[in-house]
């Protein structure tokens, strides 16, 4: 039992462009001579990664990141381009839906075939087989040919595979959001005692929560490149801060987008203080003046929206100036000024979001977003986002 | 793990077994029929409407039926084993892209599930044949089951040489299927060798499938003049013919996903 389960040193992988008809020729004759060449779009760049036994290790990173790469690298679908590749232990996969099974053979006959990858002599297969069935629980299902399976039926048959295989290294990804409620129970309690037990999971998710809960360390990936690596949380973190960043910039376009709108926002103050998208709050002072000019094309007074939400996006509140049925106050023609004052007192502290979108007179069509973000300051030891009016009878 | 090997090549042996008869009415049966039938029409169209017969001098009073036997299930089982196992790796790509498999049994099982069957069809036929009295017991019958499994292995070092090039080439599996209905005709199946103008005899002789029909025909027929040496050379071409298929494949393999 080696404490390294997995050696990876200088791993990358290239996929040669194929599109062109003589490409294939070429790329035959230059692997059969061993000479490199050829255009080839890395997908991979060379990365070092190292899991020990029982250190459960997370992959994050966008789409197209090269995860999936990187997984079939592990399981030794693809060969590294360059590099070496040691893995001492088993492994076991849970890739993609129907990872592996034959869609023309039947459930049963795709389980012994996988038992025998598995390095299964043919008495331990029909040992476990009795087992493996009924952990998959898919009845009658199970001499009928895979490709007449529901999706669901499919996770669960490759689940109860890899339970009965208990591989030392278990490689996973977002498959377990396919199985019903109580299926989803019935693996979570699994992989937990599979861990347990000192099993070691690789695990690709976009569920930060997911990679936080069951790994220790993680990866995170971003255009073939490894962005950072380390411990599980402060890589998620990491993560989810760029992503923010991403929405941020994207939110910022499209406002800029909103300028040749007929309805627009001109400029803003929060508390006084003029466009910087940030804004700190501290316990003691927690109402917004908010402050927000908005241009109209026709001489009518525009409608503001004003909402708030958590910093993942949720809303939290949101109202208009249609629904208040207020009258913004007219500067010059087609120049409007919107004045409230938003009472944070019932915000838990945390990051939150204020949206600010110009509409038409209507209240109907909304242009743009200008976003603010509210840092709300303070300790308490209450949950969740609002603290909703309460009293405790004793 | 060469136990973890043989685990694998029974599973993908059996499969392939199933789903060459899967859905289909006569099951296994058609493997004896199919053959059976080929022989039948052939017979009636080469023997019966053509009158071919045999040179007398050397065969003597053999039939057309009984020499053609020999000669034709050798080459029903090489021929299917290459265009089956040409497509080996393509067909099995979905696979490929998701589960690490020992990858030159995806292209052994097929060869070696054609050969079993054919061989199981072959031996009915001779059977049949002997009792009819069209074919005369003799000792070097034995031979042929040595050498079908030499057939077998001049075979599959083929196969994983086409299974390979295929992956890369894709139309190579159209052109292998023509060129192999082409060389059943330059093969000496139909005929006999000394039919050829003795011009061409030595050119014919450059095809390795003659040089099998020929020791297949004196192991079973006691005609011909092949001897240790032709032995010695399908020894060595199933040897070349290993070694090279075995090189290719393994060179390639890796790469495979890249050109799926």
């Amino acid at each position: 039992m080696s404490a390294v389960l997995v050696e990876a040193r200088g791993i990358s992988k290239r996929y040669p462009l194929v599109s062109r008809r003589d490409a294939r020729l070429r790329a035959l004759a230059g692997l059969l001579l061993r000479r490199p060449g050829g255009a080839a779009h890395e997908v991979l760049k060379p990365l070092d990664l190292e899991i020990r036994r029982g250190e459960s290790t997370g992959i994050v990173g966008a789409n197209g990141a090269g995860k999936s790469t990187l997984l079939k690298l592990l399981t030794g679908v693809l060969t590294p381009s360059t590099g070496t590749l040691a893995v001492h232990g088993s492994v076991g996969a849970l890739l993609e839906l129907g990872a592996g099974f034959h869609p023309e053979y039947s459930g049963r006959e795709n389980l012994r075939m996988a038992a025998a990858l598995a390095g299964l002599s043919p008495e331990e297969i029909r040992e476990r087989m009795p087992g493996i069935v009924a952990f998959a629980d898919i009845g009658d299902y199970l001499d009928e040919p895979v490709k007449h399976y529901s999706s669901g039926m499919v996770v669960r048959l490759g689940f109860a595979l890899v339970s009965a295989l208990k591989p030392d290294l278990l490689i996973t990804d977002e498959v377990l959001a396919v199985g019903d409620e109580s299926f989803q129970k019935k693996c979570i309690a699994w992989m937990e005692r599979y861990l347990g037990d000192g099993g070691t999971l690789l695990l690709v998710s976009h569920g930060m929560y997911h990679v936080q809960k069951l790994c220790s360390r993680a990866l995170w990936l971003h255009q073939g490149r490894v962005e950072a690596s380390g411990d599980a949380f402060t890589v998620t973190q990491a993560y989810l801060a760029w992503h923010e960043r991403q929405g941020r910039a994207a939110a910022q376009s499209a406002a800029t987008e909103g300028a040749a709108a007929e309805y627009r926002i001109a400029g803003w103050r929060v508390d006084g203080e003029a466009g910087t998208g940030h804004v700190l709050v501290d316990g003691a002072d927690r109402a917004l003046d908010i402050e927000v000019e908005l241009v109209g094309a026709d001489d009518r007074p525009p409608v503001l929206l004003v909402g708030l939400a958590q910093a993942a996006g949720l809303p939290v509140y949101g109202i208009s100036s249609e629904m208040a049925g207020v009258v913004p106050e007219r500067l010059a023609p087609g120049r409007y000024r919107h004045a409230l004052s938003l009472d944070l007192a019932a915000l838990l502290p945390g990051e939150y979001l204020l949206r600010l979108h110009p509409m038409d007179p209507e209240g109907l069509r909304l242009f743009g977003t200008t976003e603010v973000q509210v840092m709300v300051r303070g300790a308490t030891r209450e949950m969740g986002t609002v603290r909703l009016a309460h009293r405790w009878r004793t | 793990m060469p136990q973890q090997r043989l685990g694998v090549l029974a599973e993908l042996l059996r499969r392939d077994l199933k789903h060459r008869y899967l859905g289909t009415f006569s099951g296994g049966l058609w493997a004896l029929l199919q053959p059976l039938l080929q022989l039948a029409i052939y017979g009636y169209v080469f023997g019966t409407i053509f009158r071919a017969r045999l040179p007398e001098a050397e065969f003597g009073e053999l039939g057309f039926i009984t020499f053609l036997a020999i000669g034709l299930w050798p080459w029903t089982a090489f021929a299917e084993a290459l265009n089956r196992a040409s497509t080996a790796i393509v067909d099995n790509a979905g696979l490929l892209g998701k589960v690490a498999l020992p990858r030159p049994l995806l292209v052994v099982a097929p060869v070696l599930a054609g050969f079993l069957l054919h061989l199981a069809g072959f031996v009915a036929v001779l059977l049949v044949l002997l009792g009819l009295g069209w074919l005369e017991p003799r000792w070097s019958l034995l031979w042929l089951p040595p050498l079908f499994v030499l057939l077998a292995g001049f075979s599959l070092g083929l196969a994983w040489l086409f299974a390979a090039v295929s992956v890369f080439v894709r139309d190579f599996t159209h052109v292998l299927a023509q060129a192999l209905v082409l060389l059943f005709f330059l093969t000496p199946v139909l005929y006999p060798r000394s039919l050829i103008p003795a011009g061409l005899q030595g050119l014919a002789d450059a095809n390795p499938m003659a040089l099998f029909v020929a020791l297949f025909r004196q192991a079973a027929l006691g005609v011909g003049d092949a001897g240790p040496a032709q032995v010695v050379a399908a020894l060595a071409l199933t040897a070349a013919s290993l070694a090279l298929g075995l090189f290719v494949f393994r060179r390639l393999a890796p790469h495979f996903e890249d050109f799926l």
